[in-house]
């Protein structure tokens, strides 16, 4: 109950800037149309776009609560209430920014592409960048620093040659490798990579954001 | 000032000296029908609603100020606590104990680190030694920011009620009302980023108290607060402590010290608990 009120509130607040929202369509949107004229090209750097808008959403989304989430440990609320409410919230809009973009290469490439891999390119996407943004958030208490770090993986993951094996380490690199696959053939290991990173990132998030949260060894309640 | 805007501002005022609500309808009753007899203007035959109020209170002082309930059962107790940022020493060995019951201030130049104590009892913040132990539920109401800018005040009772165990209509129901009792009405659809400083204190305050916490840290929470509602606050922390609750403000107003049970100076050299 405690964690849906904390996504609850997250959304209400996301879904209030109006502006944050056209962006964070835009952003994938100007991705896909800058490549339009090959498929393959268009669906990755689609996917990267959809990455990039979800994670720096989740990393402001953190920046915002920073200084809210003590009192509202003070109010009852336990660590993980907070992280995961907050990591369920940038989920869910991660999949609605994700589903218009979904339908649009349905309509325009439908016969082209395999769309259930492409849906859990999408999903694997989001699934990634949403602790990865709140991760970085976590790292860096500073907004400006947290999106330089941002703007430095995802161009490191555009320049990087892909035969490159450092390809590999970059968070986003499954949920590309997976549009590959809805366009052309590529192995499996890449979804379950794209969940490894999910996890761990999710699991660096928890650590940091308990670390940042715990109750203070000088505090003590009496009677507990 | 017409008479019966001069009436209610009467009523709101008599509030604020903590007369019962019925005692104020009566004098508002008596004021009104003094006014109809006379037909002078409220503002010849009584003065301002402040000055009158105020006269009117002193009279029923002895009569009507309850009599205050001996102090409970120590709620914060803070042991030797020391603070550095660097080569800086922020607090030197400082002590405070707080019983249910009791307000004690905390005051002292800036940067002597009253916010910084008031953090470390809250246990948002570590000290370099020393101990603080609760008895009880904790509030604490910072003294800017800690409010979501595009959230509703309603939405930010839900938030903090919901970590209080409380459902949503009783969230929004003791917001109200809370909100009500420092003269503020919060409206449908206005976001906390639209709402004046002042205002934007008062939803901080209401958060804080929300769900009845045993122990009230409040570190300047009358920022941007008008006249009236900087004398609301007071009779809002005066009814706490009636009420039972432990609770420390941190302030550097001195005109309300006389009525706190303790004074903690921060001040570097005055480094002492006067009762």
């Amino acid at each position: 109950m405690k964690l849906l009120t904390v996504a609850e509130m997250a959304l209400r607040e996301l879904s209030r800037r109006r502006g944050v929202l056209v962006l964070l369509l835009a952003l994938p949107l100007l991705c896909y149309v800058v490549r339009h004229g090959q498929v393959g090209q268009s669906i990755r750097f689609l996917m990267l776009g959809l990455a990039w808008a979800v994670s720096t959403a989740a990393l402001f989304a953190s920046g915002t609560s920073r200084h809210i989430e003590p009192r509202l440990r003070l109010s009852g609320y336990r660590s993980h209430h907070l992280y995961l409410g907050r990591l369920v919230a940038m989920w869910l809009l991660g999949l609605a920014v994700a589903t218009p973009f979904f339908t649009l290469v349905a309509l325009d490439h439908g016969g082209e592409v395999r769309l259930g891999a492409l849906a859990a390119a999408m999903a694997l996407g989001v699934a990634v960048a949403a602790p990865f943004g709140l991760l970085i958030g976590a790292l860096v208490p500073r907004e400006l620093e947290g999106t330089l770090i941002l703007l430095l993986t995802i161009s490191l993951q555009v320049m990087i040659d892909p035969a490159d094996s450092i390809t590999r380490l970059t968070p986003f690199w499954s949920s590309r490798e997976i549009g590959t696959y809805a366009v052309d053939h590529t192995g499996p290991e890449y979804l379950a990579r794209g969940v490894l990173f999910t996890v761990v990132a999710t699991a660096l998030v928890a650590i940091l954001s308990t670390i940042r949260l715990r109750t203070r060894l000088h505090l003590r309640y009496a009677g507990r | 000032m017409i008479d019966e805007r001069w009436l209610q501002a009467l009523g709101q005022e008599l509030a604020r000296h903590r007369l019962t609500p019925e005692m104020a309808r009566h004098v508002v009753a008596e004021a009104a029908a003094h006014l109809r007899d006379s037909g002078q203007p409220a503002l010849r035959a009584f003065g301002t609603p402040q000055r009158y109020a105020a006269a009117v209170a002193e009279s029923l002082a002895s009569r009507h100020h309850p009599a205050r309930r001996p102090p409970g059962r120590v709620r914060l107790r803070a042991s030797q606590i020391t603070k550095r940022y660097g080569r800086r020493t922020v607090l030197r060995p400082t002590d405070l104990t707080v019983r249910a019951g009791e307000v004690a201030a905390i005051v002292g130049a800036n940067g002597c680190g009253k916010s910084t104590f008031l953090r470390i009892c809250a246990g948002l913040l570590s000290p370099d030694s020393g101990e603080v132990v609760v008895d009880g539920v904790l509030g604490y109401c910072p003294q800017d920011g800690g409010t979501y800018d595009f959230l509703l005040p309603e939405e930010h009772f839900v938030l903090v009620g919901a970590g209080r165990g409380l459902d949503r209509a009783r969230s929004r129901r003791l917001g109200r009302a809370d909100a009500a009792t420092l003269q503020w009405e919060p409206a449908g659809g206005v976001q906390a980023r639209h709402l004046s400083g002042g205002t934007r204190q008062k939803l901080n305050l209401v958060m804080a108290a929300l769900g009845d916490p045993d122990v009230l840290l409040l570190d300047e929470p009358y920022q941007g607060f008008d006249r009236g509602t900087y004398i609301d606050f007071w009779q809002h922390v005066w009814r706490w402590r009636d009420e039972g609750r432990a609770i420390v403000v941190v302030t550097h107003l001195l005109n309300q010290l006389d009525q706190v049970d303790q004074v903690l100076d921060l001040t570097p050299g005055s480094r002492e608990v006067a009762a």
